[in-house]
């Protein structure tokens, strides 16, 4: 169902187009939009004019003139679900920070700039119209990074320089020209990036026939940037493009996966095994084989990484604005003095509140990190009781280090998880679950020692199971095959793992929660770092003797501890791709405050239980939509 | 396609032909990189069997073909030693290398998607578009090859070579005294004596073209082809449009040319952008490789004025100002004189002209 009242922020560059693709789909499932647009653009206002004409509906599409600063009062206004912000990176962390806590949820769309890959095998001519079109041109959202392989480097530099020559710059509204100015804070920034470039040792190429007045700019090519510079890990901003060479089509992997941006790329090869191979590896959101710059309404357009994770069209777009049937609205959790610099940083000492009475526990739990118990770094356990206040066991107190380390396991396992078959990954949930089974009466009477009735947790216990098989049956889901009208050939939308998953289970349904969001995470081809329950983690450590066997090592790794000190680890690390909370009201502040570090997708539960055994709520399409990510692989055809 | 052949022989007192001088010198073919499949395609060429200077050299081709070779040949003179070392210094060819083609990558997605952007993009208007257009008048070959053809068609149309435009709109215009005519008259070899006479009479120095080797099929004998050839240069004609033998083509013989033409004009489909860009493409490959320049000719469905400023613009973008001169440039048409010859009218006076308004060609 629909979400509700939708802002939407603009950057200072933003194009009409860009607006409409993401006004159109809220209002076409039924939410209303109020839009946040640069003082100075009248266009906007003109189309919620015609909409207000609309006669029933007035007040669908409102717009409001004003400056940046504008932005967190409207995200916290009562009743707005959802704010989407499209424009600089920087701001959109900015915003991240505001808005944690508050009541909307948030969408980002930042960066603009895009990559283009040329192999030997390409049309060289044709690509470099491609890169034209993708830097040089009204039509180009941002600075270009292009990447070319070796041996056809001095070809592709000297077409094109060649055409570079041809190119005209000048006002916007006149027919012949090329490319138009956008702004002087635009021009600006590309002054500064290309004369850093050039302090740093790069070689400029300048070309066309563009005024040499502010704010125009001419079309500039920056190539011999060294690796190691600034300007190689900066947002590269229009009209630059900032080439470097490649030796094989796996560096050219590794050297565009550097970066932090995600936004769009496009590969050209006329070797289809290549082509696909490279759109396969490439880690952006959208992949275009041997053309660049195809948008279509029925695509969806979105990033990864540092560019953000919201989309647009097709219907991950329409996603943006929907959400589970059944689910309350979100409502705002803010508390105003929570300090972000002290939340978890220390870990508080429990200590045993009475003397040990009773038998003596075994041996106290590790972690289970990289296939295998260990013992924590700080080399000190936690005391776990039950409902009655006696001791039932100790588990390891988790740290820093103990986070690092599972972070990097998750990753090492992580490569050769996702390229298991999707029946391989079945077959493994599948016997997860058998061995749950197997050792129902373990859990059972786990469970039963924290006060969960004998039925309740018999009932926790088989869904768990079902759970694990159900997600197992649906790791088939590799992508689909859209038909855009106007193009000849298929483009493909592909789910993507995220990576590792970071995940803080409830406490309630210690046993269920756990195992549902295991199995959607790993179904869909993430490793995953889990904290379980931190009253009740016993269930979890004993689904881990039986993952030691089952699973890959490092795929699956379990930390316990400070549920809080952990959250902090999880969330400040740069490398953790997403992060899953369903703690308190002040964690997930927290955790919305610490993503916007490296801009991480995170869901949180603002403190609110989650009813895990009912379908919807526990297994529902949520969760498969969250457990991954979206691709479009475009290929043209033609010969 | 076909290649222009200019003939040494005749030189007729033109100070054009001297510069433009388009022979082939011993030993060289030219050679081209292949292009899309179709009905433009380029050629490739290995060296025509001639020999060293001052022998006459046979055209290897003789076929009809869209899109594929120019044949190339000259006659030579001991008189005209001097046009003929000017001649020589345009394209002195390469060695066949076939390598060279296999490595020729061509996406055709893409450059579908470049050909509608040319068309799209770049609008020129108002007294721009004029001059523009004036320019594509200095372009054209004005051609009528029809079974009908007489001396009487042949003479107008020389008339309307020599004065494409009508002098009042010209005068509007203010380029009155620039002498602008087309590029030359194109014509089947047997008109090509009352073309020479027509054009002599009206004093003008166009020169005159003429199709030949069994054009437009281009399926008949080696021997009677020559024959043609050396008959049209015998009536006058100085510019010969060559169809290359496809059966060669297709089995890999190559030869070179001056000039690349997209087809013969009396194809089904003849000449399109996508084609044109690859063309075009080819031939700035082959000047960056050998230094040649090449010229190009689109022939065959260009029938409006914008279409014709769409041509200009894309040889503009892929090659450059140096291209757009009638020696590596011309458009073969019929009708596109009277569509140029309306915008000025409309440009000129604000009005659309009635059909008897402009001149017949």
């Amino acid at each position: 169902m629909r979400i509700g009242v939708i802002g939407l922020i603009l950057s200072p560059t933003f194009s009409f187009l860009e607006m409409m693709w993401r006004i159109c789909p809220a209002l076409a499932v039924g939410c209303t939009v109020v839009v946040l647009v640069p003082p100075g653009s009248p266009t906007p206002l003109l189309l919620a004019q015609l909409a207000g004409e609309l006669g029933s509906f007035p007040g669908i599409l409102n717009v409001i003139n004003g400056p940046a600063s504008l932005g967190p009062i409207l995200a916290s206004q009562p009743g707005v679900q959802k704010v989407t912000f499209c424009g600089a990176v920087e701001e959109g962390r900015v915003l991240r920070r505001t808005l944690a806590g508050q009541g909307a949820e948030l969408g980002l769309a930042l960066g603009a700039e895009s990559l283009l890959v040329l192999t030997e095998a390409a049309d060289v001519d044709s690509a470099v119209e491609g890169v034209v079109d993708a830097a040089w041109s009204d039509r180009s959202a941002g600075g270009l990074r292009l990447l070319i392989q070796e041996s056809v480097w001095d070809e592709t530099m000297r077409r094109l320089q060649e055409r570079m020559a041809r190119l005209r710059g000048g006002r916007g509204l006149d027919g012949a020209v090329d490319m138009g100015a956008r702004g002087a804070a635009a021009h600006d920034l590309a002054q500064r990036y290309v004369r850093e470039a050039q302090s740093q040792g790069a070689q400029v190429f300048q070309a066309g026939d563009v005024p040499s007045v502010s704010p125009f700019f001419p079309p500039t090519l920056v190539s011999d940037l060294p690796p190691a510079s600034p300007c190689t890990q900066a947002e590269v901003p229009w009209p630059v493009v900032v080439a470097s060479p490649f030796r094989t089509a796996k560096e050219a992997l590794a050297v565009a996966n550097g970066t932090p941006r995600g936004g769009s790329a496009s590969v050209w090869s006329e070797r289809l095994g290549q082509a696909l191979e490279l759109g396969y590896g490439l880690r952006v959101g959208t992949v275009w084989i041997n053309a660049h710059g195809l948008r279509h309404p029925e695509v969806p357009t979105g990033g990864c990484k540092e560019s953000g994770s919201s989309w647009h069209g097709g219907p991950d777009g329409l996603y943006e604005y929907l959400r589970p049937s059944g689910t309350p609205a979100r409502l705002p959790s803010l508390s105003e003095n929570l300090n972000y610099d002290t939340f978890g940083l220390a870990v508080p000492l429990t200590l045993p509140s009475g003397p040990e009475i009773g038998p003596s526990p075994a041996a106290p739990y590790g972690l289970f990190i990289g296939g295998r118990f260990q013992a924590p770094g700080a080399r000190s356990s936690r005391c776990i009781q039950d409902s009655k206040g006696n001791l039932q066991a100790y588990v390891a107190e988790g740290g820093a280090k103990d986070i690092r380390g599972a972070v990097e396991a998750a990753h090492q396992a992580a490569p050769g998880w996702v390229s298991q078959p999707p029946g391989a990954r079945a077959s493994l949930l599948w016997a997860l679950a058998s061995a749950l089974e197997r050792r129902e009466s373990a859990f059972t009477s786990a469970l039963e020692r924290h006060g969960v009735e004998l039925k309740t947790a018999k009932v926790e216990v088989e869904l768990s199971a079902r759970r694990l098989r159900a997600w197992g049956a649906r790791a088939q889901a590799q992508g689909h095959l859209l038909q855009v009208a106007e193009l000849r050939g298929p483009v493909l939308r592909l789910r993507e793992p995220l990576g590792v998953l970071a995940i803080v289970c409830p406490d309630e349904w210690p046993l269920l929660a756990f195992a549902s969001l295991l199995a959607a995470a790993l179904a869909h081809g993430n490793a995953v770092v889990l904290v379980p329950s931190g009253v009740c983690p016993i269930p979890a450590l004993e689904v881990c003797q039986d993952m030691a066997t089952l699973l890959p090592a490092g795929l699956v790794n379990v930390v316990t501890g400070d549920r809080d000190h952990l959250t902090r680890c999880l969330a400040l690390h740069q490398d953790v791709q997403a992060l899953w909370y369903f703690g308190s009201a002040q964690g997930s502040q927290f955790v919305e405050w610490a993503s916007a570090g490296n801009l991480k997708p995170v869901w949180v539960n603002r403190g609110r239980p989650r009813a895990w055994d009912q379908e919807a709520q526990g297994a529902g399409p949520e969760l498969g939509l969250r457990a991954a990510r979206t691709k479009a692989l475009w290929l043209p055809m033609g010969d | 396609m076909g290649g222009r052949i200019p003939t040494r022989g005749s030189r007729r007192g033109q100070r054009a032909r001297g510069q433009r001088a388009r022979g082939q010198r011993a030993g060289g073919g030219g050679q081209r990189a292949r292009g899309a499949e179709g009905p433009g395609a380029e050629v490739a060429g290995p060296a025509p069997r001639g020999t060293g200077a001052g022998r006459a050299r046979r055209s290897r081709g003789g076929g009809t073909q869209e899109g594929l070779g120019g044949g190339e040949l000259g006659v030579e003179e001991p008189a005209t030693a001097a046009v003929a070392r000017a001649m020589s210094a345009r394209n002195l060819g390469t060695e066949l290398d076939l390598s060279w083609i296999s490595k020729i990558q061509v996406n055709q997605p893409a450059v579908l998607r470049r050909a509608e952007q040319i068309q799209a993009r770049r609008m020129v208007k108002k007294e721009w578009q004029a001059a523009w257009l004036l320019k594509a008048v200095t372009f054209i070959d004005l051609t009528t090859l029809s079974g009908d053809d007489t001396s009487s068609n042949v003479q107008r149309l020389c008339y309307k070579a020599k004065y494409p435009i009508r002098e009042d709109l010209l005068k509007a215009l203010n380029v009155h005294d620039k002498g602008l005519t087309t590029a030359a008259v194109c014509v089947y070899p047997a008109r090509v004596c009352d073309a020479v006479k027509a054009l002599k009479a009206a004093g003008s120095t166009i020169p005159v073209a003429s199709v030949a080797t069994g054009f437009p099929a281009g399926q008949t004998h080696l021997k009677t082809r020559l024959e043609e050839i050396r008959l049209a240069v015998e009536d006058g004609a100085t510019e010969i449009d060559v169809v290359i033998n496809r059966t060669l083509v297709l089995t890999g013989q190559w030869e070179g040319s001056d000039f690349i033409k997209t087809s013969t004009g009396k194809e089904t489909v003849n000449a399109t952008f996508p084609v044109a860009i690859v063309m075009l493409r080819a031939i700035r490959d082959f000047f960056w490789k050998t230094g040649n320049k090449i010229g190009f000719k689109p022939a065959g469905g260009i029938r409006s004025a914008k279409d014709s400023l769409a041509w200009l613009s894309l040889i503009k973008e892929e090659l450059g100002d140096e291209w757009l001169t009638p020696e590596l440039f011309r458009i073969g048409a019929s009708t596109l004189l009277s569509d140029i010859e309306r915008q000025i009218y409309h440009h000129v006076t604000g009005r659309y002209a009635a059909y008897h308004d402009l001149p017949m060609s």
